[in-house]
């Protein structure tokens, strides 16, 4: 893994590393990938006609109009102002 | 009272028959956590004013004479499940001051029992991790030696449980979660089927994946835990429409013609010494019962690691994604948007959550997915595929339940790949949705506890039960002693 890489990484994770930190996250990184490199080894394709599916998973509910939670409860995770989450300007 | 030596029907018994009253079982434990979890840091949040509360409670419908197997019964819950007002940290400052408006499923249903929460144990940051130093508040001791870790990432509930600190306690388990804590604190644990336990208010990591269990000091009382929480959930699309039944109905009978298959990769030389000889120890108990060991084997072991990591850190990054900052969790600075995010997210998380983070996003990229993700997901449909062919000729499995007993603090820390291979024994049994148990099979030279996994087919987990009960029965448990504070 190189910078581009990371920088790459870390754009799709939405996370930084320091300038400092990134040589030693990138070795990391690399003793992570070349572990996750011997799934190459095993020759077989990914049927989904093979997924496990015989156990009756995802049997959806009927729609039903239930109450919400509390308004001001889910606020207070927050700091909000007249009752509206505020964030930096999403327009440059 | 012996708090570290009581089973949940002994403690039923005593507050049936008003030996001991809800309350005061309550502050036997609160006044235990006070004298002990300084130096175990097992909890990250004790909540004495509520159990106090639900303690009295329960102490009504005892005296009411319609009390559940749970009422009065005083437990730890994981901290990444949602308990509605007390806060629910995942052990990460993202999620420092978060206080949930809604309870789990699981926690709902101990509370319609009236169960006691004596607090919320602390674990790895989002369940990543099998020391529990990973945790951003209470990197939990082991109880056995303090110098040591509990095992991750329900580690502090394992240390709780081990140390006296609760009657029993609630886990998840991504890929040994549950069952490596248990081993390296000398208790029992349980990953439950997929699908055999709602997730709803679970804080998801890999949501193929995971799974709440229960840990206990034995199987039987795994048992009676796994019975109030299991059952479909129409807030849960992937919890199964199974009938639930009695966990405990096979406990007791004969093991006599049941067929135990020891998969050769297990024993191999990843695998300790003193923990091998443990648990072939263990199988030859079982033939004395009347077993027959099977010997098989599972060719596809080698690449679990890697496959379980993939599929594990694909789900987490984009299960993680929801942290931004916005309307919960750790908010960050920044003049953009973009920024705030980014800053809320590099300041929330700790440095193993980024790792598989990054990873996450690196398997599921443009280049790379087929190289990783599907080829992740073609050997899960390979180790499905072998267990289903033991599970003909075998009832269940037994396996070391982690390659070495618990190891000092700091010694992997700083090795993921290291941590990473530690977990070889636990991850296929979530990749292809089996339950598991594992319970203390021995001591090393050192008295650390070793484990053994019971592997069973979907939704048997009854026939793990029963046959980790009849170990338990023959076993003497030397308990850990955690009191004075210094390491061992």
């Amino acid at each position: 893994m190189d910078k581009t890489t990371l920088a790459h990484l870390c754009e799709l994770s939405k996370l930084d590393y320091p300038e400092d930190q990134q040589d030693a996250v990138i070795a990391q990184m690399d003793d992570i990938i070349a572990l996750m490199d011997t799934v190459k080894e095993y020759d077989v394709t990914y049927d989904d006609t093979r997924d496990h599916n015989e156990i009756p998973y995802e049997a959806l509910r009927e729609d039903e109009a239930q109450p919400s939670f509390d308004t001001a409860r889910l606020q207070q995770n927050t700091q909000p102002r007249d009752d509206c989450y505020v964030v930096p300007k999403m327009m440059e | 009272m012996d708090l570290q030596n009581t089973s949940l029907t002994g403690l039923r018994q005593l507050l049936d028959s008003r030996s001991i009253s809800a309350p005061e079982l309550a502050d036997a434990y609160l006044d235990r956590i006070r004298t002990v979890d300084d130096t175990l840091l097992s909890y990250i949040t004790v909540t004495p004013e509520e159990a106090r509360a639900q303690a009295q409670k329960a102490q009504a419908r005892i005296d009411a004479g319609n009390a559940a197997p749970l009422t009065g019964i005083p437990l730890a819950i994981k901290d990444n499940l949602c308990t509605d007002g007390v806060r629910t940290t995942c052990s990460s400052r993202m999620l420092e001051d978060f206080v949930p408006p809604y309870d789990a499923t699981v926690v709902e249903k101990l509370k319609a029992q009236d169960f006691v929460m004596l607090g919320k144990a602390s674990m790895d940051e989002f369940a990543m991790g099998g020391s529990n130093q990973t945790s951003a508040f209470a990197k939990t001791r082991n109880p056995y030696d303090t110098s040591c870790v509990p095992g991750g990432s329900s580690g502090g509930s394992a240390a709780a449980v081990s140390a006296g600190l609760c009657a029993a306690a609630l886990g998840s388990d991504t890929g040994g979660s549950i069952r490596q804590p248990a081993a390296f604190c000398g208790v029992t644990g349980l990953k439950p089927t997929y699908g055999r336990v709602s997730r709803y208010g679970l804080v998801a990591f890999a949501s193929s994946l995971d799974q709440i269990g229960p840990i206990a000091h034995s199987a039987r009382d795994c048992g009676i835990l796994l019975s109030a929480i299991a059952g479909q959930d129409p807030r849960d699309a992937t919890s199964a429409a199974q009938p639930v039944p009695d966990f405990n109905e096979k406990v007791g009978k004969s093991l006599k013609g049941m067929k135990i298959a020891l998969p050769k990769e297990f024993y191999g030389e990843a695998v300790d010494d003193e923990v091998k000889e443990a648990v072939l120890a263990a199988a030859k108990t079982y033939a004395s019962m009347g077993a027959e060991l099977v010997d098989c084997s599972i060719s596809t072991l080698k690449y679990a690691v890697a496959a379980y990591y993939l599929i594990a850190s694909a789900e987490a990054a984009s299960n993680l994604s929801r942290f931004d900052g916005i309307k919960y969790g750790l908010r960050g600075e920044g003049k953009t948007f973009d920024q705030m995010i980014r800053d809320s997210r590099s300041r929330g998380f700790g440095d193993e959550v980024k790792r598989r983070i990054l990873l996450g996003n690196y398997a599921l990229s443009s280049g790379y997915y087929d190289a990783y993700y599907r080829k992740a997901l073609a050997l899960k449909q390979e180790f499905i595929q072998e267990y289903d062919r033991i599970f003909q000729t075998a009832d269940i499995i037994l396996t070391p339940t982690a390659p070495t007993v618990a190891y000092p603090i700091g010694q992997q820390d700083q090795d993921p790949v290291k941590m990473y291979t530690a977990d070889i024994c636990t991850v296929t049994v979530n990749i292809a949705s089996l339950p598991a148990i594992s319970t203390p099979c021995g001591y090393n030279k050192a008295g650390m506890p070793i484990g053994m996994s019971l592997i069973g087919r979907r939704f048997d987990e009854a026939t793990l039960i029963q046959a980790a009960d009849a170990f338990e029965q023959g076993f003497t448990v030397i308990p850990a002693k955690p009191e004075g504070g210094a390491a061992k």
